[in-house]
């Protein structure tokens, strides 16, 4: 008997230990997860990166005349370089992948830089065309006096400023507007959801209404039922395709967009938001107690008045369950969006054109040769955060239900 | 006198009426149109999937130009070993067995690590852990069920692939710089654990005490109770989890693809070798959105679906076997 104890709480030590440390596999996951994305890219979590364009662009310019000399009417801290003959002050500092780049850190109100001119293109006439150079813009390459000398970003600002100094003439200066930015992809996802959730709710509320309220158990009621039930199996990549053959074509014979574009890509999120809408909508309907309806039609209101006036208000919790989870959905899906939309980052929206989300930009930087971890990982935070939030609304929602049902 | 009756006359009563059967029908309308979009995916990935198969593509040959290629053959396409013989373009010999059965294979190695693992976390929030523990691990678990699949491609390149990499190199093995059937196994894992979880916690919870009462009071250790009677009353609903956990890996598309390495024959058991999915086939290099190399994604689309549905059937033919060997 005694044994037979002992092999007991062998077996139960055994057991539970293992339970215990299969059980924090998640916790492990969940802390890998936000490890790296926090130590790879919270670095790059910025405004400017939010702010900024994505593309890198050179411009370069020449200036044949110009030198002269050009005292700074402030005093600049030790760390510009500053060309005297050209007005100009350079730093080293990194840009957002953390590669050192020469940047311009101050100019002279006078500098001549202000007016170099494009070296690639001209205006109708032949005439050159004017540039002006701008702060916080990199300097990629100078070359200067006929090619005769040059500077690149590896020298390090000082020796750019020395070549600076003794040139009489700039052959070809590359300046560069640096990319990394995600602008783009922020207000396209700003639009996704703004318009996912204007085509989704209303419908996605209304089919909750007809279940709830109107839809006998008949035959019909019970299959339009199965199919919406349907619509959460199907994979998102799935949708893709959906988007891809109907939608695109939609709206290119309608409003003569070429090809994906934003508008199509809400038109297919909102056909995968439409079950999660419903069933939280549905939820939130179902604990509603049936004596306020049967009070508001005893007062003489019809079906449709006690839906809008009693029922509806007291659903908005759930209504915006679905909302936030629906928001969460949007700033995740990829796949589908690569097929509805087309993966392409963009600096500028148009709703009529193809343009990226946080998530497909994920995508099309991690893709190729060299994957972009940190803007990627940096990214991740953003959606993370969002998507965490979301989660935690969503927990005091659902208390609050839960307190709403007590009430009768 | 103005009396309440007053206002209830027969116009009235029909004025109200008229303005109900309106909204009635309009959300009516509004689930016919919720429901229909089902319908119009199984309809349209249909037709443009099967086009393929009966339509003569426009391909570019170098030789000779603008050459009109043969439609796909449907068996071969079924049962070949590689995506495509030839250059893009210039054929049409397309081929998906290898990946119908890589998914599989990738499918099946996740869902046998990712269930004991998920169910055994069930069982600890659901009954085992003191109620912080647990209220804290499924707080967890439903973090992770938010995380989109793209962060998860974005983990599993940047932290898996570079272990199994590493684990690769302990055997002298070289991998395709860690994209792999085990990254890909690995990454569906982390994916499907919060899905198959939540389920089973459901399920577990919802086991009757007097069960548990019953059997500890036939001197049942509470672990044993747990594992012997508890699990198996939760059966269906953990088998409720794992067809929803499988249909979700099955069509899981961005994360498989980023760490599969997207090989383009073959099918491989071996897990340091790249392999890849049929949403992986589907995903990798769409640059036209004409074409055959394009429609061919709607054939793959096709087969995915039918992949899913045929798992989730026989899937759901076997849970109805266990449910009736319960009962008898």
């Amino acid at each position: 008997m005694k044994a037979n104890m002992k092999l007991k709480n062998r077996y139960d030590k055994i057991a539970s230990t293992s339970v215990y440390t299969l059980g924090f596999i998640g916790v492990i996951i969940l802390s890998m997860i936000i490890f790296y994305v926090t130590t790879t890219g919270l670095s790059l979590v910025s405004w400017d990166t939010i702010t900024g364009d994505s593309a890198t662009i050179n411009t370069n310019v020449y200036l044949d005349t110009g030198a002269g000399n050009y005292m700074p009417d402030e005093i600049l801290p030790e760390e510009i370089f500053y060309s005297e003959t050209w007005g100009i002050g350079l730093i080293d500092t990194r840009d957002r992948e953390g590669h050192p780049i020469i940047e311009i850190a101050y100019l002279h109100p006078e500098s001549p830089l202000l007016t170099s001119l494009d070296k690639n293109n001209t205006d109708e006439e032949g005439n050159p065309i004017e540039i002006e150079i701008k702060l916080d813009t990199a300097i990629e390459k100078a070359i200067f006096n006929n090619f005769t000398s040059f500077a690149f970003l590896t020298d390090g600002a000082e020796v750019m400023r020395d070549q600076f100094e003794q040139a009489t003439s700039i052959s070809d200066l590359t300046v560069q507007i640096v990319g990394g930015g995600i602008r783009g992809s922020v207000i396209t996802t700003f639009w996704m959801i703004g318009l996912t959730l204007i085509l989704s709710v209303p419908v996605g509320v209304s089919t909750a209404i007809y279940f709830n309220e109107f839809a006998k158990r008949t035959r019909f009621s019970s299959i339009i039922r199965n199919l919406v039930d349907m619509l959460t199996g199907v994979p998102s990549i799935i949708y893709g395709l959906l988007g891809a053959a109907v939608f695109i074509p939609l709206l290119n014979s309608t409003i003569g967009t070429g090809g994906g574009s934003v508008l199509s890509g809400a038109l297919t999120m909102a056909v995968i938001l439409l079950p999660t809408i419903i069933k939280s909508t549905e939820e939130a309907l179902k604990i509603i107690p049936d004596d306020l309806r049967k009070g508001s039609l005893a007062l003489g209101a019809n079906q449709t008045q006690t839906i809008f006036n009693v029922v509806l208000p007291n659903a908005t919790p759930g209504i915006l369950t679905g909302v936030l989870l629906g928001i969460g959905r949007i700033m995740g899906e990829s796949a589908a969006l690569i097929f509805a939309v087309g993966a392409v980052i963009k600096d500028s929206v148009f709703l009529t054109e193809r343009s990226s989300t946080l998530a497909v930009h994920i995508w099309v930087i991690m893709g190729g040769e060299a994957p972009n971890f940190e803007l990627a990982a940096a990214i991740a935070i953003i959606i993370l955060v969002v998507v965490f939030v979301i989660n935690f609304i969503v927990k005091i929602f659902a208390h609050q239900l839960q307190k709403n049902m007590n009430w009768s | 006198m103005l009396s309440v009756q007053s206002y209830i006359t027969p116009k009235n009563i029909k004025k109200k009426n008229r303005g109900d059967l309106i909204a009635r029908n309009i959300f009516r309308a509004t689930s016919i149109l919720s429901a229909s979009f089902v319908v119009i995916v199984i309809i349209i990935i249909a037709i443009r999937g099967l086009n393929p198969f009966f339509t003569s593509y426009e391909g570019f040959n170098n030789v000779t130009g603008i050459v009109y290629l043969e439609p796909v053959n449907p068996v071969t396409f079924l049962l070949n070993n590689q995506w495509l013989q030839g250059p893009v373009g210039a054929s049409s010999d397309y081929g998906i067995g290898f990946a119908i059965l890589n998914t599989i294979i990738a499918v099946i190695m996740s869902t046998f690590i990712t269930v004991p693992v998920a169910v055994l976390t069930a069982l600890l929030i659901a009954k085992v852990a003191p109620k912080r523990i647990a209220a804290f691990l499924r707080t967890v678990v439903e973090l992770l069920a938010s995380i989109p699949s793209i962060i998860y491609g974005v983990i599993g390149l940047g932290v898996i692939t570079n272990i199994v990499s590493w684990f690769a190199g302990l055997f002298g093995v070289q991998t395709a710089a860690g994209l792999s059937l085990m990254s890909t196994v690995l990454v569906l894992f982390m994916m499907t654990l919060p899905t198959i979880t939540a389920v089973a916690e459901t399920s577990i919870r919802s086991v009757k005490k007097d069960i548990i009462e019953g059997s500890l009071a036939l001197s049942a250790t509470p672990m044993q109770t747990y594992f012997k009677v508890v699990l198996t009353s939760a059966k269906s609903g953990i088998f409720a989890g794992i067809i929803l956990g499988v249909g979700r890996a099955l069509g899981e598309a961005t994360a498989v693809s980023m760490v599969s390495g997207n090989s383009f024959s073959g099918v491989t058991f071996n897990v340091l070798e790249t392999t890849s999915t049929l949403t992986s086939r589907m995903l990798l290099g769409i640059k036209e959105t004409s074409g055959i190399d394009y429609d061919i994604r709607f054939s793959v689309g096709l087969v995915l679906m039918i992949v899913i549905l045929v798992t989730n059937v026989s899937l759901k033919a076997v849970m109805k076997k266990v449910g009736n060997l319960d009962e008898s």
